[in-house]
């Protein structure tokens, strides 16, 4: 079964679905997806500058109304008055519009002058150094930007502050060991502008705004960037700002769905980008899932790098993009196995339903039928081997006729061969009486002429017995083949020359067209020239004063068995013929047309028994009054004696 | 010289004896090979004309029993059955001569005349028949 064509052409088909569903997968799996991946990537590092943007802007909107502040009316009269309460009002004001959570101002010697905290005007002159109004103070020109606030300066600036900055280190896997267990320093975008006139600096007017905790430039990166978008419940897009490797103001959620402030970043992408200041746009495992990323290092207002910024995309959605893709997939495949099943099965009955049909025929000839229905034919190769097999069939036909019809013959010939040698035998013995005793009747002085003349004639017909007799004993007699190799065409000559004669006296002309490169024969040269001379003597009583006798030799496939080579030797006369009732009993024994006395009737039965045991044929064409054919037709190969027994 | 002719058909016999007699031979007949023995046991003979198909005893069985015992008595076979095995199965037996049935007086003469002359030109004085 499992050899079946069936099997095998399902097999085939499956075969190839499988290859091309695995190409497929592999391609949809690996491929496919990595390019998706990169174009993941390449978006998120897009997304990184619009988040960038977003941070810049933050600081130039804190930058741009401090500015405007410091070049407000009444501004600079106020700080060169030393007018707190004046200042803080006016800071105040700005801080609400523009969402500070600090503000204040520095006098030229660094001292803090105001500030809208709770201790908006201090009195002691012990203060905490301001790292943006100094640097002010040191290069005379505005600064804004990123910079890390300690403890004490944002207590000093408002308590509230101080414990808004305060992070607990949560502990984070894949993350790189860190000693503290909370981080007191705050992050915070900044600017300080000098307040000047005619290049004099009277004081420094800063403000700000602190990052940690915060979630206003974050999530408004999210929305501008993600829009919202949404996966399983969880925001696709997070923003996250990092102080060092500490998530300080963030939008990725813990499992819990707490932000995940305190959380770290892990150990390769801090040293990518904070240590080396490279950008980062991978894959990469953020809090507790796989994201894809783009991390970049954010400078401090001294070019310092002190922190991170963060965008990244879930990959889950994803690797659920892939998931679906290779579900549908696999379905195809399957789909497309189920098909190749369906239609191997299909195509295999197609195929298979002549082929089992030549099959059941074959065991019809087998058995023995001849003439086998094989059915439609079909098109293309089973076409062919149909009509083949029809072919051959048709010829075992023609050749098992052929067969018959030679064993048929030789049964004939043994038969009469039997009956003529008891024949013989038993007319052999009265004949020697007759003979011998008209002989000495002969032999006798004292008889009349008259009675001479009779024991005459009864000694010429005693004769003529003996010679029929004679005739038949040479039918019946299977003698022994002395085969020689013979060159056929010296053989007919000979043979040719021999008869000569007669057909000259006879009026009649003789040709001989010998073949080229006949191969030489073993044959019985005598008795083979006994056939080829019983033959051209019919031919020449046959036919009339000026008529053609040709003969001719030449290299013959065997008719009755295609594909064995032979020589042919074909005796064509002009003659008269042979009607077709007489063809079929032409080489019967005692079968004769001739005149009775002309011949024994056991010439051609004798001959067909002698080509027959060369292994060859006698067939004859003829046509009334067009003339006669007889081609003798021997084997190349096959010069074993097989026939010699037969017909005995 | 005395001749003994072995054959079961009466006209080949008495064909034979007509025609030797004529030729002034002694002839003695028997039907069957079991005669021809008693026969030879009997008298000697300087010839024997044999038949080889014959009932009972064939001519072929004799011709060895003959060859065996009298070993110097020629033998002439004939036959109306003159295939190759027949003339080849007679000379291997040791019958040298053999005639073709029918035959006319003048063909038997001729036969018995070449095995007696050449009998005679060999050794002639230990045939027992010869006269």
């Amino acid at each position: 079964m499992f050899y079946s064509t069936r099997s095998k052409l399902i097999a085939s088909f499956l075969g190839v679905s499988i290859l091309v569903g695995a190409v497929s997968l592999f391609i949809g799996g690996q491929l496919l997806y990595k390019a998706v991946l990169s174009e993941a990537m390449h978006r998120v590092s897009f997304d990184l500058n619009a988040a960038r943007e977003i941070y810049l802007a933050r600081i130039k909107a804190i930058r741009t109304p401090l500015s405007i502040t410091a070049l407000g009316f009444g501004f600079l009269s106020a700080l060169k008055g030393q007018d707190a309460p004046e200042l803080v009002n006016r800071l105040r004001r700005l801080a609400e519009k523009v969402e500070l959570d600090f503000a204040g101002i520095v006098t030229k010697e660094g001292k803090t002058l105001c500030r809208i905290g709770p201790n908006s005007i201090p009195r002691e002159m012990a203060q905490i150094a301001n790292p943006l109004a100094n640097l002010v103070l040191e290069r005379r020109v505005a600064i804004s930007g990123t910079v890390i606030l300690s403890k004490e300066f944002l207590s000093a600036e408002d308590p509230e502050l101080a414990e808004r900055a305060r992070i607990q280190l949560l502990p984070t896997p894949r993350a790189a060991p860190r000693a503290e267990k909370e981080e007191t320093s705050g992050m915070a975008l900044a600017a300080a502008i000098p307040v000047l006139e005619e290049g004099e600096i009277f004081g420094v007017i800063y403000g700000g705004v602190l990052l940690n905790r915060s979630t206003t430039i974050v999530d408004t990166a999210r929305d501008t960037v993600f829009q919202h978008e949404v996966y399983k419940g969880r925001s696709i897009g997070t923003a996250t700002i990092f102080f060092e490797d500490l998530r300080i103001s963030t939008n990725v959620m813990t499992p819990e769905g707490k932000r995940a402030i305190g959380t770290r970043v892990s150990k390769e992408v801090k040293e990518h980008v904070l240590t080396k200041g490279k950008k980062w746009t991978d894959r990469a495992f953020v809090v507790s899932d796989w994201y894809i990323t783009a991390y970049e290092p954010i400078e401090d207002i001294f070019g310092e790098r002190m922190g991170m910024l963060y965008v990244g995309v879930l990959e889950a959605k994803y690797a659920d993009m892939r998931r679906k893709a290779l579900t549908v997939l696999v379905l195809i495949i399957v789909a497309g196995m189920a098909l190749a099943i369906g239609l191997g099965y299909l195509l295999a009955d197609k195929i298979m339903r002549p082929v089992r049909r030549l099959i059941e025929v074959s065991q019809q000839v087998v058995g023995g039928s001849l003439t086998p229905d094989i059915g439609p034919i079909s098109k293309g190769e089973i076409g062919v081997l149909q009509n083949t097999f029809k072919e051959m069939v048709a010829a075992m036909g023609r050749r098992s006729e052929a067969a018959q019809n030679r064993l048929l013959q030789s049964e004939k010939q043994a038969s009469i061969g039997r009956l003529a040698a008891g024949v013989a035998h038993e007319i052999n013995n009265p004949l020697t009486g007759v003979l011998t005793y008209t002989h000495m009747l002969l032999r006798r002085k004292d008889i009349a002429d008259d009675i001479r003349s009779d024991l005459q004639t009864i000694a010429q017909s005693t004769e003529r017995v003996r010679r029929i007799v004679k005739g038949l004993l040479d039918f019946s007699r299977q003698t022994r083949l002395d085969r020689e190799p013979t060159d056929v065409n010296r053989l007919v000559r000979s043979t040719i020359s021999v008869m000569e004669n007669q057909a000259l006296v006879k009026g009649l002309s003789m040709k001989f067209n010998p073949g080229e490169n006949l191969p030489m024969l073993t044959l019985d040269r005598g008795q083979f020239q006994s056939v080829l001379l019983n033959i051209i003597i019919n031919a020449l009583d046959a036919t009339e004063p000026g008529g053609d006798i040709t003969v001719s030799t030449g290299i013959s496939l065997s008719a009755s068995d295609p594909g064995k080579k032979g020589v042919e030797i074909a005796i064509a006369d002009t003659g008269c013929g042979i009607p077709p009732e007489h063809l079929d009993k032409l080489f019967d024994p005692f079968f004769s047309t001739k005149e009775v006395g002309q011949g024994t009737g056991l010439g051609l039965a004798v001959s067909y028994g002698i080509v027959q045991r060369h292994g060859g044929t006698i067939r004859v064409q003829s046509e009334v009054d067009r003339g006669s054919t007889f081609t003798i037709w021997l084997p190349v190969e096959e010069q074993a004696e097989e026939h010699e027994d037969t017909g005995g | 010289m005395k001749i003994l002719v072995v054959d079961d058909e009466q006209v080949v016999l008495n064909s034979c004896k007509r025609v030797l007699e004529a030729e002034g031979f002694e002839v003695c007949l028997v039907p069957s090979a079991e005669k021809a023995l008693e026969a030879l046991e009997r008298e000697g003979f300087g010839l024997l004309l044999i038949d080889v198909k014959m009932p009972e005893h064939d001519g072929l069985y004799f011709i060895q029993e003959v060859k065996k015992r009298w070993p110097a008595i020629p033998m002439i076979v004939m036959s109306g059955y003159d295939t190759a095995e027949t003339i080849e199965e007679a000379a291997r037996v040791g019958a040298a001569v053999f005639i073709a049935k029918p035959f006319t007086p003048d063909e038997l003469v001729g036969t018995v005349c070449q095995v007696v002359s050449k009998e005679e030109s060999h050794e002639t004085d230990e045939s027992p028949g010869h006269r």
